[in-house]
């Protein structure tokens, strides 16, 4: 039969002709399938970028001004970082309001640091912050796990408190509501009972096994203001049922769950609609307080929507000394490698968290390295050096402390590095880590801190620390001034925020005098071209009045 | 790509780059640096194809560059072990006393039992040392050498079946070099027993158009399964769920899992059939390896589907040594007392804190002890049952130095010995045509089986135990809630596109397969050249493609 003849030439054929056909397609073919899939309703996406993002499409590039500048500080509370490079820009001087509160600590077991962790996916589910919370207690003492939501879609996922809730509570997050019904907290959601009249509407709270934070420590709810004069909130720890009216009069009100620490709780409300509620603090008053606000899917932007007035309220009762601001994921991905759009919008986020939290320094983290497909191989997308570059701007030009991420993974190529190494330290998506990956991440930061930190102390000498300052917890000492007076304009009870103790002048060096930054040109630059320009907050005169606002 | 990328101007870098072994870049079948390669082999071997010994030769002296292009220096592992078992086969086979006889089958299997045990087992039992008995003995990593599990595996099967007087052995070190070596399935199988492929190695060398067109349409098949199905569906999806199922709902853990069980198999059986096919464009037949195994409608029919080479391997090598059906050994008790010892030892230790544990280990013994407590013969089944999970157990370790597959290959022990009484109890009909019942029944039994071994495969692909379970609790936390669903579906469109075209593809009836098979060996050879081409583009296109970036849903 013919078909048992010897084929092997043919067959030859076939493959060197199969390699002929494939480059003739590739010649008209495209170059790759399964594109990126387009969001659907239900993914989450910061609409204030997405806004912002296409408004910027067709921005002038504008003349880099900074990038061969020597940025030289001048005295806070007589101590003086030396001058930085642009390039290696980190910017210890304006951390040092929350350098001294550290070493007050450290001294004197004396009062407390409370940290403001903003972030993305990154740190959904407690990742990096819940590291670095553990470095920060382990070193300088403190208990509890922070801020924590009422609901959370990354609640599963963390591992340092179980957290559950019912399925009728009406969420409004400020990564896609303009209008909230009432304002947004400073974890950037309020949440609203549904009218249940079968299942009761209710959150659970369980502490880990984990060191700090095996106790719920002086749980306290976290409510705002409304009409509603009949709401209850049910506790139940253990066989104990424990009713408590919630009064909703202030801008801001607290209710405590027990006289202190339990294991676990579980809270009922009742007749709570119309109530905004915003969450559950855990701490023990003492030492370091990390509050983990992330939110998948966000770039930063929407924390510009905050409303002042509830976030002084908030700072008044949490007294934050620290804010971190670790955004840029969401911000990779969008055609256009000019990023002069993100930094300028994120500098009026930076002067308006100014505006919120008078006094409080503020630390920006850059974009991890992240890969994408370039050919057939994974490298650094091409995104990242611009983004951490304009981050970098906005951190000079806010006076905040600035980590560049990017270089202390390692640069270029180190995402790939990250998740191919065995263990793994990152996911497969390229982009996030994995437990082991998020520790690696918190010590990098953590390391730089201490860094700063660490010169910090040198440069200060032995300086006397001042007296004790006040604790900026809820619980302790009824501060009944503050609590019956109106809010408004009124800055946070805390050592660093002079205006907050108006009898005594600051004498003490911790005192933090007024930052004034000067970054001085190059030579072929125009000073003019150089001035930083922080966004001018909305109500200067609140600011004025308060210390390094400004 | 234009013609100079694949014939570019020759640099010493790109020489170093198609020739040499690169740690980045595996040797895959799907990758161009082989093709390049497999071109140059393919001109020269049909040129000399009629020299027998230039042939054999030349093919050995390329499976062995191939292996250095894996896995670098452990090529020489290959050539040192490949020397010793052929020189003791070689005194086995004019060897006729009893005693010597054993003394070179044990030594053989010893040998190549040590390699495969240093290189596979040495960071498992050193880790498993030092959560057991706290001692600590750092010698860093070993590194892997490619495919030793299969090649000492084809190793063994010579030299027992010499031992067996099965087969006469190759006539010189050369043939049977060419025998362990043999490229195609040199690193991923399937396990090529000697009784089946030494006698073609004599035979005439033929190739007809029916082979070449089997075997184009079957590496056709395995390059879309493995690297257009499989690796798409991993890298966008199904990894990211196994790395962190607690940041996925329940719905996109229980696609996970279903996602896996169709990307193992579209793996596996795609590089089985790329390598099926690759032999067969030489000349040589190697065993079918998958015959569409979730249409199984038992986890013994599944058994006689899934990895046939490994499964036949361990039947007649493992099973039948430490006494198949007749009789218990020792080996044979050891490892199933081992494990259920373990087993118990672990419900205790957890029982502080949870029951669940200790209810676990102990229903698992228990019904293991009833399956073979009920049966009539006693004591023939409970031999058959237990040399039946130490197969199972060994069967799962060889997959890897891990405790999850020890798991695996328990449950997978267990399901088999539980629908051997089920079978006492419930005999299948001989024959006959089945009535709506039987059909019924039919598909209620291919789910079944279907869902039972893609729950086994959550420990076979979780990075640890615990992963497994985390899984595992939110698959059950699942609700009914048709448009979380199909957002879901949405957002990830492309991954469930792949999976549906995989099962699909999977349940489609034999005859349709066939028919199909028949049209492409009826094509003109142009278009056969044409539709591989384009399979090669899609193979381009779909590894250019980027990973999907991260979706947040929010319900």
């Amino acid at each position: 039969m013919s078909q048992d003849k010897p084929y092997f030439f043919q067959s030859f054929a076939i493959v060197v002709l199969s390699i002929a056909a494939l480059i003739g397609f590739k010649q008209f073919l495209p170059e790759k399938i399964f594109t990126e899939t387009a969001g659907t309703k239900n993914v989450v996406v910061d609409s204030l970028m997405l806004e912002a993002a296409e408004g910027a499409g067709n921005a002038p590039v504008e003349k880099d001004t900074l990038s061969n500048t020597k940025i030289s500080f001048t005295a806070t509370n007589g101590v003086k970082f030396p001058a930085e490079t642009f390039e290696d820009y980190k910017g210890f001087q304006h951390l040092v309001a929350f350098y001294e509160k550290l070493l007050q600590l450290e001294k004197s077991q004396q009062g407390n640091v409370r940290i403001a962790y903003f972030g993305d996916s990154m740190t959904d589910g407690d990742m990096i912050v819940k590291d670095l919370r553990s470095s920060l207690q382990n070193r300088f003492g403190g208990e509890g796990v922070g801020f924590v939501n009422i609901t959370s879609e990354s609640a599963p996922s963390r591992s340092t408190l179980s957290h559950s809730f019912s399925g009728n509570w009406k969420t409004q997050s400020y990564l896609n509501v303009k209008n909230p019904r009432k304002p947004f907290g400073i974890n950037g959601h309020v949440f609203f009972t549904k009218r249940d009249t079968v299942n009761p509407v209710w959150v659970k709270y369980k502490a880990s096994k984990l060191s700090h934070l095996s106790s719920l420590n002086n749980a306290t709810l976290f409510y705002g203001r409304s009409g509603n004069t009949h709401a209850k909130m049910q506790v139940i720890i253990g066989a104990d049922t424990i009713n408590k009216k919630l009064n909703a009069g202030s801008l801001l009100n607290t209710m405590p769950v027990s006289g202190g620490d339990v294991k676990s709780f579980k809270a009922n409300f009742i007749a709570a609609d119309s109530i905004p509620f915003y969450g559950f603090n855990f701490d023990d008053g003492r030492g370091v307080h990390v509050d983990n606000f992330s939110n998948r899917g966000n770039s930063g932007l929407p924390i510009a929507t905050f409303n002042t007035n509830l976030m002084k309220a908030f700072n008044e009762k949490l007294g934050y000394d620290l804010i971190v601001l670790h955004y840029g994921t969401n911000v990779l991905n969008y055609g256009s490698l000019n990023y002069t759009w993100y930094e300028k919008k994120m500098s009026k986020v930076v002067a308006h968290l100014r505006e919120c939290f008078p006094g409080v320094a503020i630390l920006i983290i850059s974009t991890a390295d992240k890969s994408s497909k370039y050919g057939t191989e994974m490298k650094t997308d091409s995104a990242v050096v611009p983004l951490t570059l304009a981050q970098k701007r906005y951190a000079v030009q806010t006076e905040s402390g600035y980590v560049n991420l990017y270089t202390l993974m390692g640069g270029n190529g180190s995402m790939v590095r990250w998740v191919e190494d065995v263990p793994a330290y990152a996911n497969k998506d390229y982009t996030h880590f994995n437990f082991r990956g998020s520790k690696k991440i918190s010590d990098l930061i953590y390391n730089q801190l201490n860094d700063g930190y660490e010169k910090y102390k040198a440069l200060r000498g032995g300086k006397p620390l001042p007296k004790e300052p006040k604790r900026d917890s809820v619980f302790p000492v009824a501060k009944p001034v503050q609590v019956t007076k109106p809010i408004l304009n009124k800055p946070a009870a805390d050592s660093f925020k002079p205006a907050a103790q108006p009898v005594k002048k600051p004498l003490q060096p911790a005192a933090v005098k007024p930052v004034k930054p000067a970054i001085v040109p190059a030579k072929e630059i125009k000073p003019k071209e150089l001035k930083p320009q922080p966004a001018q907050p909305v109500t200067a005169p609140v600011i004025k009045d308060t210390a390094n606002a400004q | 790509m234009q013609l100079t990328d694949l014939v570019p101007q020759i640099t010493n870098e790109n020489l170093r780059e198609w020739f040499l072994y690169n740690a980045k870049e595996p040797m895959l079948f799907s990758t161009v640096k082989f093709l390049r390669l497999f071109i140059i082999f393919y001109a020269i071997y049909i040129l000399i194809r009629g020299h027998f010994k230039a042939r054999i030769f030349f093919t050995a002296a390329f499976s062995l560059y191939f292996y250095y292009l894996c896995s670098e220096r452990y090529f020489v592992l290959l050539v040192f072990s490949s020397v010793v078992d052929y020189t003791l086969s070689y005194f086995l086979y004019r060897e006729t006393r009893p005693i010597p006889r054993k003394i070179y089958l044990w030594f053989s299997v010893i040998v190549n039992l040590t390699f495969l045990g240093y290189f596979k087992y040495t960071g498992f039992i050193l880790d498993s040392a030092h959560t057991l008995f706290g001692l600590d003995y750092s010698i860093g990593r070993v590194l892997l050498p490619v495919g030793i599990s299969f090649y000492t595996f084809q190793s063994i099967s010579y030299i027992i079946e010499i031992y067996r007087k099965e087969i006469t052995p190759a006539k010189d070190y050369l043939d049977y070099l060419f025998f362990v070596s043999f490229f195609p399935q040199l690193v991923a199988g399937p396990i090529v027993r000697a009784k089946d492929f030494i006698p073609q190695i004599y035979a005439k060398l033929q190739l007809t158009k029916a082979d070449v067109s089997n075997a184009l349409f079957l590496i056709i098949g395995g390059l879309i399964k493995k690297t257009v199905i499989s690796d798409y569906i991993s890298l966008n999806f199904v990894d990211r769920v196994f790395d962190a199922p607690s940041s996925y709902t329940a719905f996109e853990n229980l696609m996970a899992a279903y996602g896996y069980t169709i990307q193992i198999y579209c793996d596996f059986s795609g590089y089985s059939d790329m390598a099926i096919g690759i032999a067969m464009l030489l000349g040589f037949k190697l065993p079918t390896n998958f015959r569409t195994p979730y249409k199984s409608a038992s986890i013994t029919e599944f058994w006689r589907r899934w990895h046939i080479s490994l499964s036949t391997w361990l039947k007649d090598f493992l099973y039948i040594s430490v006494g198949g059906n007749r009789h218990g050994s020792f080996a044979g008790f050891l490892f199933p007392a081992l494990f259920f010892f373990g087993l118990i030892v672990w419900g205790i230790n957890f029982a502080p804190t949870s029951n669940i544990p200790l209810i676990i280990s102990v229903t698992g013994l228990v019904v293991f002890t009833l399956t073979f407590i009920l049966s009539k013969e006693r004591e023939k089944t409970m031999f058959t049952n237990i040399n039946l999970l130490t197969t199972m157990l060994l069967g799962g370790l060889w997959h890897g130095a891990s405790l999850r597959f020890i798991i695996w290959g328990a449950l997978h022990g267990i399901a088999l010995s539980v629908h051997k009484i089920w079978l006492e109890f419930f005999p299948n009909k001989k024959e006959g045509k089945p009535g709506v019942l039987g059909s019924i029944w039919k598909v209620v039994a291919i789910l079944l089986t279907f869902h039972f071994v893609a729950f086994c495969w959550i420990f076979f692909r979780a990075k640890d135990f615990a992963n497994a379970l985390e899984l595992i609790n939110n698959i059950s936390t699942i609700t009914f809630d048709p448009n979380q669903w199909q957002t879901i579906i949405m957002g990830y469109k492309n991954v469930f596109i792949l999976m549906g075209i995989g099962y699909v593809w999977h349940f489609l009836p034999e005859n349709f397969t066939n028919n199909l098979r028949q049209s492409f060996f009826h094509m003109p050879l142009v278009l056969k050249a044409a539709i591989f081409g384009l399979v090669m583009w899609l193979v381009y296109a779909a590894a250019s493609a980027g990973p999907q970036p991260f979706i947040y849903f929010q319900f």
